[in-house]
């Protein structure tokens, strides 16, 4: 296995206190850490699924602008989401910052945000639809919304399965 | 960590022995990418589940109250797909290492958290639905229709949570007698 030159780096995160106790000294923080980044994707990508379904016709009879709170849960999920995988990261930066994919995950979730963002603003929010559908370019946003949630949730299942290194300097 | 410790791997023998003899199971284990793709199929799933029948018992609840919940309900069999997604992508599972699942305390949980779901929906649909059906924007749902919106949405919480620690529960491997 060859080092990489990041491998310092992270094996210092690797050494910390904070990577060590949720690695290896308590029995619960990883589990309850995943289990909080499962149910915050629920939240996350839910909301979204329910928007970009709603956009795409699906319960027409469901006014747009009610739909607003749906982002207050949105949002609750993607900070306890954005938490809990800074402390993921914390436990193993090698694991996550080696992998391609994990950067591929990381861009799907900006593109995904910023679509929910221009939902809100320009589909939820816009007095012109009046509660009706919106224009066929907002079908177009929320399918690719929901391309790019779908798409996020992939990726990262897919970084258990497709790491090059689990730690630096492993066995050392 | 036993949840039910009357089942040990010797009253599933017969159950392994069927389900590894299944073709599923072995493409579960002899295909590179099968598990993996059925993992990201599974946490879509559950996406599509919470987005729709999640959001549909928080809106029980009073969450998001200018929501008509008749119109809002069309968009349950999405939440359905969800759950067949699931469901058929957790028997791959389950064909692939039978031995890892069945007396794991994890899944065990998150079955009979499933079936408390199963007759939480059924009590729904068969007392309250007709009810909530005409609950209009603005309008608060019956107490009992909001109880089960309370079920159910920590039912499937729980469900999720459930199938998390199986990993953390797996039961040794199975080695038949001779």
């Amino acid at each position: 296995m060859t080092p990489l030159a990041i491998f310092p780096y992270t094996e210092w995160i690797e050494r910390s206190g904070l990577s060590r106790w949720i690695r290896e000294d308590s029995l619960w923080a990883f589990p309850i850490i995943l289990i909080l980044h499962t149910v915050g994707l629920a939240f996350l990508v839910g909301a979204n699924v329910a928007l970009d379904a709603r956009i795409l016709g699906v319960g027409r009879g469901v006014p747009l602008a009610s739909m607003l709170p749906f982002f207050r849960a949105m949002w609750l999920g993607f900070w306890v989401n954005a938490v809990s995988g800074v402390l993921l990261l914390a436990a193993y930066p090698t694991k996550a910052v080696t992998n391609p994919l994990f950067y591929v995950k990381l861009a799907l979730i900006a593109i995904g945000l910023a679509h929910a963002e221009s939902i809100r603003r320009e589909v939820l929010r816009n007095p012109s639809f009046g509660g009706t559908d919106g224009p066929g370019a907002s079908r177009l946003l929320a399918a690719s919304a929901l391309a790019c949630w779908l798409a996020a949730v992939t990726a990262g299942r897919l970084l258990a399965y497709t790491y090059s290194y689990l730690m630096a300097y492993e066995g050392r | 960590m036993d949840f039910l410790p009357f089942f040990d791997h010797r009253t599933f023998a017969s159950v392994y022995l069927w389900l590894e003899s299944t073709r599923i199971s072995w493409v579960m284990n002899n295909i590179r990418w099968a598990w993996p793709i059925c993992e990201s199929i599974h946490f879509i799933g559950l996406s599509l589940l919470l987005g729709t029948v999640g959001f549909f018992d928080l809106r029980l609840l009073g969450f998001a109250r200018r929501v008509p919940m008749a119109a809002f309900h069309r968009l349950i069999p999405i939440g359905i797909t969800g759950f067949v997604m699931n469901a058929l992508t957790g028997f791959c599972f389950l064909a692939g290492t039978p031995d890892q699942y069945l007396i794991n305390p994890a899944f065990q949980a998150k079955v009979v958290l499933l079936a408390v779901a199963g007759f939480n929906v059924s009590a729904f649909y068969l007392t309250m639905f007709r009810r909530v059906r005409r609950v209009g924007p603005g309008e608060q749902a019956p107490l009992f229709a909001r109880i089960i919106g309370g079920v159910s949405l920590c039912s499937w919480i729980g469900v999720m949570t459930a199938g998390r620690l199986l990993t953390f529960y797996r039961p040794s491997f199975y080695i038949p007698p001779n």
